[in-house]
């Protein structure tokens, strides 16, 4: 049962840097042959650039440092090399044609052919084979489409290891699984080190971890802080190490005296019908004039589909109640959301904020061209060049005019723009999803002021944020969401960052169907 | 706001000029009041379902079923006045109404339903060329009883007089100056930037220019023709409509990003419907336009009008996926595909050659967006 101890590859100081942000800051780690290695960190500590780079999708020489395999130096100019080394990667996304069979899936790319014409015998007997070494009771004919995203999930994993893959690398893959999905993948791959395969796990979900590892490293703002025996460590232990950090950034909140309650939501269930999946359970909570209510959790665990929900833009609501300004609100669209004073800035600003081929001009005044009416439905130009002009000059858009396309903008001044749409609504409530995702560190601040002013006017700001520093500096109060639920509420100042990331995972495995 | 003259817009004037140049080279009689007055009356209709396309491009859509339409909604028009005895007006106004309830329908098919536009409008052309030939019982028949002019048939072959002529054009220069000079005040009301005078004078003398010198031409022929007038109409309200109102912007903003628009706020299947049946609107005027120009509603009119609808939003810049296009291109769109018509007509090149070289300019002027916007893109 237990590894041997050949190193089968080895990552040596590896940087990766991006224009403004070092991604990577010397990571060094190795992988046992036969072992199941988990790596754990926050969001944004690095895991997904590290996959990348031994994938191949970050190619040989866009990063400083080494990756070794069997000792000797791996250069990989591309996926391709990656798999001819051995080393396949399960994304969180899948990769797989939805209305093709299993098998046929499975052998895409690879069909065994007679003369140029594809043997389907051997297709489907090969992969009767497969499904049946794995232990999956599937049928070979299915179309993938009609199965759950689990069993999409372990299709995937079996379509990797027909092509006799020595290293497997797992991102996040239990994240869209139910109870009983995970418990067959973590099966599968106890089953997969018996027979030597060597496994990368990554997850936040330290239940699973501490279930598969033999091995747990730890990454921290790029950094790889340790490797632990899995045996001889504890929850407590990694969370700790993925959180020891101190906090440098300065996050200028000025806490007012919060007035009445702006919004109220009570009870809120909520079901995605198109993954057929209760995203949200029971949700309350408060969020007073003046006041800057923060939303944390991990990925995935229902804060942007929360904010998107009570704006009216996803999922279908099962119960529960919504009350702004003291008047019920069931919004169905965006549109009447905004028009009883909300507003929401999304987490990927160019797929939901912008429209990134039109001006700035025209970005900023789209949600809000209804105040600028004459004779009741003409745009009266000069009044919305006016009003553009201010909302352009005191978010400090650096840009030539408002006639320059945002898509040629900064991240941070697209951001800018975004929050100049939300801001020209006359929102009494704004949610700001991931608001300085992206962004430099002075755009950063710009936005934090901005969120100050704001609650000095009697509005309130909903903070959804995956950076915790930033969560805990900005926030009055913090809601901590966990797998849909209420996982903990703090104020400010009263949470360590190790309580609420308990919070975060107190609802892991259960009662997820 | 000045805004800046980009490759694309410059190629395309560029071309239009060439062609010009070409054909009155080779065919004295292109330049003639008398040409360029049949030029003008075919321009009309033809810009004017161009305009119409235009708004159900800009979100993203399409509409394959504008030709096989107005050749119907011209032959129920035909029908009612002839065969049923109805007056002209009342005729095209249950036309009117007509057209724009089924492209209303279309459109919530494609809101609603989430049917693509191509395969609703497909469906459509047929479905309209097989209901128009069952209505005129695949004859030809008059726009008017006799030679009694009524108001179908005056639509393209009225003209103005020579001196309505000079007023209008008159009148249209002091708007124009009008225009300039309160445009420059409220900028300077509101401390933009206002255009030196020289400029704004030199904006006015090209407009008065062109008017004149297009009121001096067609006054050594019959006058301005009516179509002419409503051709400048309905441009404008087009062009008022798709920069000047929220609808407008709307129709932008889903082409170029629906997620987003959403998200802002925008209603997006009451404005795609909204588009749909001001296109429906438009296409029964075309329909009319087109009988007219004919004299009769006959089984071939209408044929292959939404290509060059199409074709003249496309070459004239708007984007087939949405987001991009305006009304100035697309007049100039309509003017090179009217331009190579006429001219190659003129020049006595039989129909089956037309066909090949309009399909070849479709291509070529696709073509030259793909390159050009991916040329943008790196």
């Amino acid at each position: 049962m237990s590894s041997s101890h050949k190193i089968i590859l080895q990552v040596d100081r590896l940087t990766k840097t991006f224009p403004g942000v070092r991604a990577l800051n010397q990571v060094s780690f190795d992988l046992r042959e036969g072992e199941v290695h988990s790596l754990c960190g926050e969001n944004g500590a690095g895991k997904s650039t590290l996959i990348k780079c031994l994938s191949g999708i970050w190619t040989h020489g866009s990063y400083d440092g080494t990756i070794k395999i069997d000792g000797k130096e791996a250069v990989f100019n591309g996926v391709s090399d990656s798999e001819h080394a051995g080393i396949a990667v399960i994304y969180q996304e899948l990769a797989l044609v939805k209305e093709m069979t299993i098998a046929e899936n499975i052998f895409l790319g690879n069909e065994p052919t007679v003369a140029g014409i594809i043997d389907w015998n051997i297709v489907f007997s090969e992969t009767r084979k497969l499904l049946d070494r794995y232990g999956l009771k599937l049928d070979p004919a299915s179309v993938v489409g009609d199965l759950g995203v689990g069993q999409q999930q372990l299709v995937e994993i079996v379509k990797a290891l027909s092509k006799n893959r020595k290293i497997l690398l797992l991102d996040e893959p239990t994240a869209a699984l139910t109870e009983t999905e995970v418990e067959i993948l973590l099966n599968i791959i106890w089953d997969l080190r018996k027979k030597g395969i060597t496994c990368v796990y990554i997850s936040h979900k330290l239940d699973e971890v501490f279930a598969i590892s033999d091995r747990i490293t730890i990454l921290r703002d790029g950094e790889s802080v340790t490797t632990l025996e899995a045996s001889a460590s504890n929850k407590h232990e990694v969370i700790k190490h993925m959180v020891g950090r101190e906090i440098t950034q300065l996050f200028p909140r000025r806490p007012t005296t919060p007035g009445k309650p702006l919004l109220e939501v009570t009870n809120l269930n909520v079901y995605d019908d198109q993954n057929d999946k209760k995203i949200l359970h029971d949700i309350s909570f408060e969020v007073k004039a003046g006041e800057v209510l923060g939303f944390g959790g991990l990925m995935g665990a229902g804060r942007t589909e929360l904010i998107m929900h009570i704006f009216g833009a996803y999922g279908r609501r099962m119960n529960g109640n919504v009350m702004l300004n003291g008047k019920s609100l069931d919004a169905t669209t965006p549109a009447k959301s905004i028009a009883s004073g909300l507003m929401l800035v999304s987490e990927d600003r160019k797929r939901y904020g912008l429209i990134l081929d039109q001006s700035i001009g025209f970005n900023q005044s789209l949600a809000s061209l209804g105040s600028f009416l004459t004779l009741g439905m003409f745009i009266d130009g000069n009044r919305e060049v006016k009003k553009n002009w201010e909302f352009f000059k005191s978010l400090r858009v650096k840009a030539p005019g408002l006639d320059s396309v945002v898509g040629g903008l900064s991240g941070g001044n697209q951001q800018k723009v975004v929050i100049a749409k939300a801001l020209m609504t006359g929102p009494s409530v704004i949610f700001l999803d991931e608001p300085t995702r992206g962004i430099d560190v002075g755009a950063k601040q710009e936005v934090y002021e901005l969120m100050n002013l704001l609650t000095d006017s009697g509005k309130a700001v909903v903070l959804v944020s995956s950076e915790m520093p930033e969560l805990m500096g900005m926030s009055d109060r913090m809601i901590i969401l966990s797998e849909g639920h209420i996982g903990g509420e703090f104020k400010r100042g009263e949470a360590e960052q190790h309580n609420m990331l308990e919070a975060a995972m107190k609802f892991h495995g259960k009662g997820n169907a | 706001m000045t805004k800046k003259i980009s490759l694309r817009d410059f190629s395309m004037v560029a071309g239009l000029l060439l062609i010009w140049i070409f054909f009155s080279m080779v065919e004295p009689n292109f330049l003639s009041s008398r040409n360029l007055t049949m030029m003008a009356i075919r321009l009309s209709f033809t810009a004017i379902l161009a305009f119409g396309m235009l708004l159900v491009l800009l979100p993203g859509q399409i509409d394959l079923s504008v030709g096989s339409g107005a050749g119907m909604i011209g032959g129920i028009t035909c029908v009612l006045i002839i065969n049923q005895g109805w007056g002209a007006g009342s005729s095209m106004l249950v036309a009117l109404l007509i057209a724009i309830g089924l492209w209303a329908l279309m459109g919530a098919l494609i809101a609603f339903q989430r049917i693509p536009a191509f395969i609703i409008t497909l469906g459509g052309m047929l479905v309209y060329r097989g209901l128009f030939w069952r209505v005129i019982e695949s004859k030809t028949i008059p726009v008017q009883h006799g030679d009694q002019a009524n108001l179908l048939s005056m639509l393209t072959t009225e003209y103005l007089s020579k001196g309505l002529g000079y007023v209008l054009a008159g009148i249209l220069s002091i708007l124009v100056l009008l225009a300039i000079i309160k445009g420059n005040r409220q900028r300077a009301k509101h401390g933009f930037e206002v255009d030196p005078w020289h400029i704004s004078f030199l904006k006015f003398f090209i407009a008065t220019q062109v008017i004149f010198l297009f009121a001096i031409n067609m006054n050594q022929y019959q006058g301005i023709p009516l179509a002419i007038i409503i051709l400048c109409i309905v441009g404008f309200l087009i062009y008022v409509i798709t920069t000047h109102t929220p609808f407008g912007r709307y129709l932008y903003a889903i082409g170029g990003n629906v997620e987003a628009a959403v998200l802002s706020g925008v209603p997006v299947n009451r404005v795609i419907i909204g588009a749909f049946a001001l296109l429906g609107a438009i296409v029964a005027l075309t329909g009319f336009m087109a009988a007219s120009y004919q004299g009769s509603s006959s089984t071939t009119v209408g044929n292959l009008m939404e290509l060059d609808a199409i074709a003249a939003c496309v070459i004239g810049g708007t984007s087939l996926v949405g987001g991009r296009g305006n009304v100035l291109g697309v007049l100039v769109g309509s003017l090179i595909m009217v331009t190579l018509l006429n001219g190659m007509e003129l020049m006595s090149i039989n129909e089956m050659d037309q066909m090949v070289a309009r399909g070849l300019v479709l291509i070529m002027a696709v073509w030259l967006d793909v390159f050009l916007s991916r040329k943008k893109a790196r």
